[in-house]
């Protein structure tokens, strides 16, 4: 419950956005982030539907790599 | 950043002259290491302890039960995080014992993903109210804190069972048998709080610590700057995960918290009491609060009756003086499938992470608690 996952910004409506990552969308809150400069294509971390940090796209790709492998691990 | 295989390397070249412990204090953390198997290929006298680090798992028994009697005895729906459902609490035979059995009995209870859904579900008929039990460490707490200070329609209520984490580790701490020496500080509680919060750890016990992400690169460099600053006695508060956890934390979301809820002593399943260790809602969202409103269901008697199943040693799992697989029901009576304890229900419980990642031998027999070992 306190493991957070980067989602791209592909769309913004105030303090909603929708983002997406590995092919799934999802809306998120950016109400604890209103303070930080967002645009479409920055990433989140996001954790139970709200934007908690801005994050950089190698960032992103990294812990998406780890998530694999433990969705594998999990899975199988 | 350097790879998994620079940071082993270096693990391998400190030589330890002595055992060392090392304490993690996040679901994440620990599903981390076990799916890499950080296990075996550190060196064999380091020894990686999970510790508090499942907040499903430490929700008192009486807010779970107080959760299934609002659902089943008061026209609502009930909302929870769907690991809440399946979590058991002691009651006679019969009687349903978890969110989920309370459902199979007629309750209106529904798993959320969000606090949003929440909102939503609230949205969809106002004339009905919405209850969200929301327990959860500080990453989970913090957006059902913003989630009240953005505003929620009056039909929604909260049954906050929130906890912050460093208090627990502070108890331990405290104790004067920690069990652990050194810490491996949580990356998205400090993300949210900053990663001052464990300083205390290093300036008022001198216990090195490190804050880290989530893949085995991050936990790795934690584990050799705990081990170098013991090893150099040169300690200070590390940050292994800086691109993530900033100074300070995340600001918005610290002071939603603090404009919505106060710290209070709170109980800890199986554990007791921990000072300053739970949030309350503040008098200004009274109308939204659960607790409140429905205040005769809140049971006091229930504290000290059997809160945890019999058998069950998550208590003990949860506070790092056994590990999963030294309680005589893991992998026998309790498994993922028939889960007896919490911490075999939720996903960063340490017995269901074990579980997963293919631990299968219980040690019951023979069995020592590490701190007779230690
Ligand atoms: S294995 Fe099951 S019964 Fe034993 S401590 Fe873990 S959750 Fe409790």
């Amino acid at each position: 419950m306190c493991l957070a996952v980067p989602m791209k910004i592909t769309r913004i409506d105030g303090f909603q956005c929708t983002c997406e990552a590995r092919g799934v969308e999802r809306e998120v809150s950016l109400f604890m982030l209103q303070d930080e400069e967002l645009e479409l294509g920055d990433n989140i971390l996001v954790h139970v539907g709200y934007a908690i940090q801005k994050v950089s796209d190698e960032e992103a790709a990294e812990s998406w790599a780890l998530f694999d492998e433990i969705l594998a691990a999990t899975d199988g | 950043m350097h790879s998994a295989e620079h940071w082993l390397e270096a693990l391998q070249g400190l030589e330890l002259d002595q055992p060392v412990r090392i304490m993690n204090v996040c679901g994440g953390h620990e599903r981390s290491i076990s799916i890499a198997g950080l296990r075996t290929a550190i060196p064999g006298n380091i020894e990686l302890v999970p510790g508090p680090g499942c907040p499903v798992c430490i929700c008192p028994e009486e807010d779970v039960f107080e959760a299934i009697q609002l659902a089943l005895n008061e026209d609502v729906t009930l909302v929870a995080f769907g690991d809440m459902l399946r979590v058991p609490v002691n009651v006679p035979k019969r009687e349903p014992r978890s969110l989920e059995q309370a459902r199979a009995a007629g309750g209106d209870i529904r798993p959320i993903a969000s606090p949003t859904d929440a909102v939503r579900i609230a949205k969809e008929d106002p004339s009905r109210t919405v209850v969200f039990f929301a327990a959860g460490f500080e990453t989970t707490t913090a957006p059902v804190a913003a989630m009240l200070a953005e505003g929620v329609p009056d039909n929604l209520l909260v049954l906050l069972s929130g906890r912050l984490t460093w208090p627990a580790v502070a108890m331990l701490l405290d104790s004067g048998t920690p069990g652990f020496d050194a810490l491996i500080a949580p990356g998205h509680v400090s993300t949210v709080m900053g990663p001052e919060e464990w300083e205390f750890v290093v300036a008022k016990h001198g216990i090195p610590a490190a804050v880290a992400g989530f893949r085995p690169d991050t936990l790795l460099a934690a584990m050799y700057s705990v081990l170098r600053q013991r090893k150099e006695e040169r300690l200070f508060l590390d940050n292994c995960y800086p691109e993530v956890v900033r100074p300070g934390g995340n600001p918005i979301a610290r002071s939603q918290l603090d404009e919505v809820m106060q710290v209070v002593d709170a109980n800890w399943r199986g554990i007791g009491i921990i000072p300053n260790s739970g949030y309350q809602l503040r008098e200004a969202y009274a109308a939204h609060d659960a607790r409140r409103v429905y205040r005769s269901y809140a049971d006091d008697s229930r504290k000290r009756v059997g809160e945890m199943p019999p058998g069950c040693d998550c208590a003990n799992v949860v506070l790092g003086k056994v590990y999963p697989n030294q309680c005589r029901l893991y992998g026998l009576a309790c498994t993922p499938r028939k889960p007896v304890g919490p911490c075999m229900v939720s996903d960063e419980g340490a017995c269901r992470i074990w579980w997963s990642a293919g631990y299968r031998d219980n040690e019951w027999e023979g069995r020592k608690t590490r701190q007779s070992v230690g």
